[in-house]
């Protein structure tokens, strides 16, 4: 099978979710927001002893950067030998469909909405990984409304962003 | 063992290389560990499909519910199975602190980016490894907001997070009944996840690549 059912998908999550909290594993939550300041500081040459900021992060930074680089390892290969979805693209069918045809809107599109995530997490505390799944799973009164905040705006910007009637 | 590698540097390399020395002595894991939790990330979240656009995007278009089925159900096994290993003391609670302001603005922000760009932090270095240069132009972009992030911090961003009124749980409000609240927390989002209605938006250049039999959109 080259695609792993929903409910096979969050039963795996949860493992490795309880995996990761357990004294025997990693006693941390899993994340996926931190580390992209934390780039910003090694590609950008910036000291932690200046900014107040990497110095708050560098533990955690260092930690998710390291989990990162196994999570494009991962996705690597599972790509290439098991759902064979590697290709390199530009552009996605359902921004075809639902969107347009420029590679150049796609660019600017990812880049401006990749710049604006960054600083989103960044101000809630944590993202989709942090506050989402690892939050809520300690039922963290902060990521149930990071949650239902993110599911909101979520869905009314796919609403007026894509032209999704009639197709 | 004692692990010692020459990181003194100021060059890029060095840089990574300090990465690497920080996870080995901050004591959440082995570097292998870590790096293997990532793989597994990965893995689990490439062989689900849920990096696609058409799956994150396509939930906010409300024409895909598949990563919302995942997140609940994962997150509620793991808020069953988390309370009792936190009881018996092999794990701890590490709680985000409610800062209304950061999360309200930060929330926003993040949901519009995240409908945009059908990704999120998790998801996209994911994308980027199966050849999604869009996704990687989009990263960058994140590498900038990063950079502002850390730059404006003390000077801005800090003072719109707001005020923390600490870190608050669920529990907490039901004191002496923890237990059955954890219970019906779990279960009810477990509920939630099996209830929503399945909905799939597939990709045909993904699928294409697929033998016939194997196609989830012919089962």
């Amino acid at each position: 099978m080259s695609r792993l059912p929903w409910w096979t998908g969050g039963i795996l999550m949860s493992g490795l979710l309880l995996l990761t909290f357990s004294v025997f594993g990693a006693d941390r939550p899993i994340g996926a927001s931190t580390y992209v300041p934390y780039f910003a500081g090694l590609v950008f040459d910036l000291s932690p002893e200046k900014y107040s900021y990497l110095k708050e992060i560098q533990n955690p930074g260092a930690w998710e950067g390291v989990m990162l680089l196994g999570a494009l390892f991962g996705g690597f290969v599972t790509s290439v030998f098991i759902t064979k979805s590697f290709r390199i693209s530009l552009i996605p069918t359902g921004w075809k469909k639902y969107k347009n045809n420029s590679v150049l809107s796609r660019l600017l599109w990812s880049f401006v909405s990749g710049f604006f995530m960054i600083i989103g997490a960044r101000l809630a505390g944590g993202c989709t990984s942090g506050h989402f799944m690892s939050g809520m799973s300690q039922m963290a009164i902060s990521s149930m409304i990071f949650g239902t905040v993110v599911m909101i705006a979520l869905v009314i910007t796919g609403k007026f962003f894509y032209n999704t009637k009639e197709k | 063992m004692d692990v010692r590698i020459i990181t003194d540097g100021q060059d890029f390399a060095s840089r990574i290389a300090q990465m690497f020395e920080t996870v080995i002595h901050e004591g959440h894991g082995s570097l292998a560990l870590v790096f293997l939790i990532g793989i597994i990330f990965g893995g689990i979240i490439q062989y689900t499909r849920v990096d696609k656009f058409e799956k994150i995007a396509g939930f906010s278009m409300l024409k895909d519910t598949i990563v919302p089925k995942m997140l609940f159900l994962a997150v509620g096994l793991t808020s069953i199975g988390l309370y009792f290993m936190v009881e018996a003391g092999w794990a701890h609670y590490h709680i985000k602190p409610v800062i209304w302001q950061g999360l309200l603005i930060g929330g926003t922000l993040f949901g519009i980016s995240m409908a945009i760009m059908g990704k999120c932090p998790g998801t996209g270095p994911v994308s980027i490894a199966e050849g999604r240069i869009d996704v990687l132009v989009g990263a960058i972009g994140g590498l900038f907001g990063g950079l502002v992030f850390t730059l404006y911090y003390d000077d801005f961003f800090k003072a719109l997070m707001g005020k923390s009124l600490g870190k608050l749980t669920l529990p907490q409000f039901f004191q002496g009944h923890e237990h059955i609240v954890v219970l019906i927390f779990g279960v009810v989002v477990s509920l939630i996840a099996i209830v929503i209605p399945k909905i799939e938006m597939f990709d045909e250049a993904d699928l294409s690549q697929l033998p016939e039999d194997e196609r989830p959109d012919r089962q």
